[in-house]
C-alpha cells in the first residue's frame, strides 16, 4: 500500500502542495490529473523523495517517512527502492549502450551479479518489444522506444510502486499508444501505479481510482468513469471540459 | 641547398629538444589532471574553506602568465629555500598552469551533464557517489575533452618558455644553435616545423575524438 499523508511542500515560500493525503491500495492504478501548475508532478516526486516534503508522511510497503523529524539516507534509499519513476522525457543514461542502461542500476542497486542482471534485462527488453535493441544507444531509438527503455530500467529493480510522470506527452499519439499499450499490460498484470497523464482514455478504461488535483490540492477522488461522467467539483467539470476539447 | 645540409646537421639536437619538449608537456599533463579534477569538485564544494581555496588557485593559476610563474619557481623558489632542478620547477609551474585551466573546462563540464539523468539516477536509488561514479564524471569529462585536448595543444606550445629556466627544450636547443652558428632562420624555421608537426595533428586528433564522442548524444 502506498499512503501519502498532511503532505505539504512550497518552493520558495509558494506553497504546492497543501496537506495532500492519498492512499492507493496495492494492485490498482491511480491516474492523476489537473490543470498545469496543481502540483501533480511535484506531488509524485516527493513520493520518492527527489523533493523533499515540508511536512507529512509518505508510507510505501513497510517503509515510512515523517518529512518532519530526520530520516538517514538509508531510509531515503529504501524508500526510494520500492519506487520506480517515469520521466516525461525518459532520462536514459545517453553515454551507456540500451543494456547497460537497464543492468547497472540491477548491479549497483540490488547487487545482482552481470549475468543474473543480463537476463532479468534480456527478459523485460524482450517483454516491451525491443529484445534486439540491447546493443544500440538509446539515441538510436526512438522516443517510444526509449520510453519503453525506461520503463524496463525501472521494472528491472522490482519496484512496489510504479510512478508516471506524463509518460506519452513527448511523443507523438501513435508512439504514444505503444507506450500505454505496455502500462496496460502493466496493470493487468498486478503493478501498483500511479499516472500522471492527460490520456483520457487510459484514464477511463484501465485506472481503477481518479485523482483530480488543482492548487495544491486534491479536489475530487473516485471511480473514474463516474467522475468523468459527473464531475461534482466544477474545476474538475472545466478540466475536463478543455481536455477533451482537444 | 645549404638548408637541407644544415637542416640534417642541426636535427638531432632539435629531436632531443622535441622528446624534453612532448616529456614536459606529458608530466604536467599527468599531475595536473588529477589536481584539475580535485579543484573542480573543491570549486562545486558547499565547505567554503575547499571552495575558496580552489578558486584561489584556479584564479592565480589563470591570472598570472605562465612565464612568471615558472619564473617564480626557478627564480624565486630558491629564496625561500627549496631549490628544484629547471626541468622539476618547470613541470611544476605547468601543472599549476594545466590544473587551474582545466579545472575551469571540468567545472564546466559537469555542470552541463543534464539534470534528467541525474534524475534518473537518484530515482533509481543510485547512491550520490554511484551517481558521481557512473554519470556525472563519464558525461562530465566527455564534454570537456575537446577543450582539454585543445589546452593540450596550447600546453606543448607553452612549454617553449622553459627555455628561459634552462630546460633543454626545443626552443632552448634552436636558441642555443642559432646563437654558435648564427643561421637563426634555418634552426627556427625547423623549430617551428617540429612544433607544427606535433600540433596540427593534435588539432585533427581532438576534432576526430569530439566527433566520436558526439555519436551517442
Ligand atoms: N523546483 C521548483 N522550484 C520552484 N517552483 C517549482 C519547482 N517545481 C515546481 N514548482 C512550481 O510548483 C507548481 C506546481 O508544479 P508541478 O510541476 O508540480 O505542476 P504539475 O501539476 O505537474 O503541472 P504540469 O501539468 O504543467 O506538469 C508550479 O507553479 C511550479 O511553477
Ligand atoms: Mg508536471
Amino acid at each position: 500500500m502506498v499512503r501519502v499523508r498532511d503532505l505539504s511542500k512550497a518552493f520558495g515560500g509558494n506553497p504546492v502542495l497543501e496537506g495532500v493525503d492519498l492512499t492507493v491500495l496495492e494492485g490498482t492504478v491511480t491516474a492523476l490529473i489537473g490543470p498545469s501548475g496543481a502540483g501533480k508532478s511535484t506531488l509524485l516526486r516527493c513520493m520518492n523523495l527527489l523533493e523533499r516534503p515540508d511536512a507529512g508522511e509518505i508510507e510505501i510497503g513497510s517503509h515510512r517517512i515523517d518529512a518532519r523529524s530526520r530520516f538517514s539516507k538509508r531510509q531515503l534509499y529504501a524508500l526510494r527502492r520500492e519506487t520506480g519513476m517515469v520521466f516525461q522525457h525518459f532520462n536514459l543514461f545517453p553515454h551507456m549502450s540500451v543494456m547497460r542502461n537497464v543492468v547497472l542500476p540491477q548491479q549497483r542497486i540490488l547487487g545482482r551479479s552481470k549475468a543474473e542482471a543480463e537476463h532479468r534485462a534480456q527478459e523485460l527488453l524482450a517483454r516491451m518489444g525491443l529484445a534486439d535493441k540491447g546493443g544500440q544507444y538509446p539515441n538510436k531509438c526512438s522516443g517510444g522506444q526509449q520510453q519503453r527503455i525506461a520503463i524496463a530500467r525501472a521494472l528491472a529493480l522490482e519496484p512496489r510502486v510504479m510512478l508516471f510522470d506524463e509518460p506519452t506527452s513527448a511523443l507523438d499519439p501513435e508512439v504514444g499508444a505503444e507506450v500505454l499499450e505496455v502500462m496496460k499490460e502493466l496493470a493487468a498484470e498486478g503493478m501498483t501505479m500511479i499516472v500522471v497523464t492527460h490520456e483520457m482514455g487510459f484514464a477511463r478504461n484501465v485506472c481503477e481510482d481518479l485523482v483530480v488535483m488543482a492548487d495544491g490540492g486534491i479536489i475530487e477522488q473516485g471511480d473514474p468513469q463516474r467522475i468523468m461522467g459527473d464531475p461534482s467539483h466544477p474545476r474538475t467539470r472545466s478540466f475536463l471540459h478543455a481536455v477533451l476539447q482537444r | 641547398m645549404t638548408f637541407f645540409a644544415d637542416a640534417q646537421e642541426f636535427l638531432p639536437a632539435l629531436l632531443g629538444g622535441l622528446r624534453v619538449s612532448l616529456l614536459l608537456t606529458l608530466l604536467s599533463l599527468l599531475f595536473g589532471l588529477p589536481l584539475a579534477t580535485v579543484l573542480a569538485f573543491g570549486i562545486r564544494s558547499h565547505n567554503p574553506v575547499l571552495h575558496w581555496l580552489s578558486v584561489a588557485f584556479v584564479e592565480v593559476g589563470r591570472g598570472a602568465p605562465a612565464l612568471v610563474v615558472l619564473q617564480f619557481m626557478y627564480f624565486g623558489l630558491p629564496t625561500a629555500g627549496l631549490t628544484l632542478s629547471a626541468m622539476a620547477s618547470a613541470t611544476l609551474a605547468l601543472t599549476w598552469t594545466t590544473g587551474a585551466y582545466c579545472a575551469e573546462y571540468l567545472r564546466g563540464g559537469l555542470s552541463g551533464v543534464p539534470q534528467g539523468e541525474i534524475e534518473g539516477a537518484e530515482a533509481l536509488g543510485m547512491t550520490w557517489g554511484d551517481t558521481l561514479r557512473y554519470i556525472v564524471i563519464p558525461q562530465g569529462w566527455r564534454i570537456a575533452l575537446p577543450s582539454l585536448m585543445g589546452f593540450a595543444v596550447i600546453l606543448f606550445q607553452t612549454t617553449s618558455l622553459a627555455y628561459t629556466v634552462t630546460v633543454p627544450e626545443l626552443m632552448s636547443q634552436a636558441y642555443s644553435i642559432g646563437s654558435s652558428t648564427f643561421k637563426y632562420l634555418t634552426v627556427f624555421v625547423l623549430a617551428g616545423i617540429l612544433y607544427a608537426m606535433i600540433s596540427i595533428p593534435a588539432t585533427w586528433l581532438s576534432v576526430l575524438v569530439e566527433k566520436r564522442l558526439n555519436k551517442h548524444l
